[in-house]
């Protein structure tokens, strides 16, 4: 059983031993016997060597194994749906004195969108080496458990057990699930790494729309008048996220050596050479590359996360008496899905014109559009608003989705997730920094009695300014010096991966 | 030559099946989240 997991091991067992122990010794090229791994031989299934394809498997198989992690950590975005219910677990029908309160219900997603961006910059590298059927399995396991132990806390009535599951043991998950998939879409996708990384990554944005859903018609199941049911929904979904990411993690494949997809090719008007090499995950720390794509990212996600959270009170106001609390919320809705399919239709796109073409696109129509929603509001044009919120929130989430493929094209294949792991701290920063700005300014700008339809519209001039400083660092972007580069065949295109080349004039190496 | 060409028949139908199942195991959620946040949307505009 263990020898079809693991072709690429010997095993042996200790037959004076009374407890059979079995010991995995690693193989060199030449078939000498390396150091003992140790008692993990019934894990070997996980090993990246386990988990090449066969010739018949089809690439296609991979973006769905991607969708059944990320769909499953997409949830988080849908977590503010238990915050009410959970004020209440004492009280039930209103809050009594003893629960908890809003604002330390708001730490635990804050919590989990932190360990998201530290534990894809800590594990990024383990994930890499360790393949995507363990990142995977890992991330299950963390996600699964996050929720069974929050399942817990709300039993006991122990916030901490509950920033513990869902904030730390969750918020790992999410992260480890996040690039779980990112280096093995690219691999088996050389031709459209763009498409590849935003189908997986569309699944993050659209996780909630099926959690959001989910939760509430589960929470009403388990509801009883003396009970708010969200310990019990909290273990249903965990059971369900765990077998749904378990299958992700059972079909994953990484592609064979010398495997290249047949027929494919570049996009047709692609015409130069975009990478060859590759640079080792803590190299690209000292590029300045990769720290002109962090602050692109940063404030690509500043910008949009700070309108995010205020889109509903923003069109509120802005609107009043036009647009209604119900209508905003079902606005939200509308910006959510634009969020979702401008990941995929984004980072795509950027297989044609290039990634650094697609962010001169995101900054410049993003400042526009920003400039355009006081204008918007000026005018009493909903249509308007609408529009550019849209527009806003579809580049929002293309930023995301587009950043993997633009790693890949600077960095090579061989350490992209790692290297996308690291990066996603900017992620992290962008979180702090969009709220507090877009909630400081308006503040500021009530103070001093600006009419509050009025108060939005510095704050959009300030995101505008955002992406012209964002503008600037995407055009400062040039190719990844030589010395960088991994030494000798390391360097070197892996096996499987084309020589893709990029677009049109700005977005080439 | 008939029969050499059955393996290869068998295993790409075994491949469509499993596209099918794949893509649907993630699509037919999606779509529904999809619908229901959309169906929501619409309801608000009412």
């Amino acid at each position: 059983m263990v020898l079809s997991f693991a072709p690429a091991c010997r095993i042996a067992r200790q037959a004076q031993n009374s407890s059979p122990v079995i010991r995995v010794f690693e193989q060199d090229g030449a078939g000498n016997t390396g150091r003992v791994r140790g008692h993990m031989a019934g894990f070997s299934f996980l090993r990246r060597e386990s988990t090449v394809a066969v010739p018949s498997y089809s690439r296609w198989l991979i973006p769905p194994a991607a969708l059944c992690v990320h769909l499953c950590i997409g949830q988080a975005y849908a977590f503010s749906v238990f915050n009410l219910p959970m004020t209440r677990l004492i009280g039930i029908t209103q809050a009594a004195p003893q629960d908890w309160t809003l604002t330390e219900l708001g730490w635990i997603f804050s919590l989990a969108i932190f360990f998201l961006g530290a534990s894809a910059a800590v594990f990024g590298r383990w994930v890499e080496e360790g393949g995507p059927r363990r990142a995977m399995f890992t991330a299950a396991l963390c996600w699964a458990g996050g929720f069974l132990v929050s399942a817990l806390g709300v039993y006991l009535h122990w916030l901490w057990v509950v920033y513990l599951g869902y904030g730390v043991i969750g918020g790992i998950g999410l992260g480890i699930g996040y690039i779980s998939p990112v280096s093995t879409l690219i691999r088996w996708f050389p031709d459209r790494p763009g498409m590849a990384t935003g189908m997986a990554i569309m699944g993050f944005g659209g996780g909630a729309f099926i959690a959001s859903p989910l939760s509430v018609w589960l929470m009403s199941l388990f509801s009883t008048p003396t009970h708010v049911g969200v310990a019990e929904t909290f273990i249903v979904m965990g059971v369900v996220y765990l077998c749904f990411m378990m299958v992700g993690a059972a079909i994953v494949r990484v592609p064979p050596p010398e495997w290249a997809p047949i027929g494919a090719g570049a996009p047709a008007r692609a015409t130069r050479l975009i990478t060859t090499r590759n640079v080792y995950v803590y190299d690209a720390l000292k590029t300045p590359q990769f720290w002109l794509i962090w602050w692109v990212l940063c404030l690509n996600v500043t910008a949009g996360i700070g309108v995010l959270g205020q889109a509903s009170a923003m069109s509120q106001e802005m609107f009043r008496g036009r647009i209604t609390a119900v209508a905003a919320s079902g606005l939200v809705g509308l910006f959510s899905l634009f969020n979702m399919a401008g990941r995929f239709f984004w980072s795509s796109t950027s297989d044609y014109i290039g990634r650094k073409n697609t962010y001169f696109v995101f900054f410049a129509l993003g400042t526009l559009l920003y400039a355009m929603v006081p204008y918007a509001g000026a005018i009493r044009s909903v249509g308007l608003f609408v529009l550019c919120y849209a527009l806003i929130f579809s580049m929002y989430g293309g930023g995301f989705a587009t950043v993997p493929a633009y790693l890949r094209d600077m960095f090579g294949t061989r350490y992209v997730g790692a290297i996308h792991g690291l990066l996603l701290t900017a992620w992290s920063m962008a979180g702090i920094f969009g709220p507090v700005l877009v909630n400081y300014i308006r503040e500021y700008n009530l103070s001093r009695g600006v009419a509050p339809a009025q108060a939005y519209n510095i704050t959009m001039y300030v995101m505008a300014g955002l992406l012209v400083i964002g503008f600037i660092c995407n055009a400062l972007i040039r190719p990844v010096r030589q010395r960088y580069y991994m030494p000798g065949g390391e360097g070197e295109l892996e096996a499987g991966e084309l020589e893709v080349e990029g677009a049109a004039a700005l977005g080439r190496r | 030559m008939q029969g050499s060409n059955v393996a290869p028949r068998t295993s790409a139908a075994g491949n469509g099946l499993k596209l099918v199942l794949a893509w649907g195991f993630v699509g037919i959620p999606l779509l529904w989240g999809v619908i229901q946040t959309l169906a929501n949307a619409l309801k608000a505009f009412r």
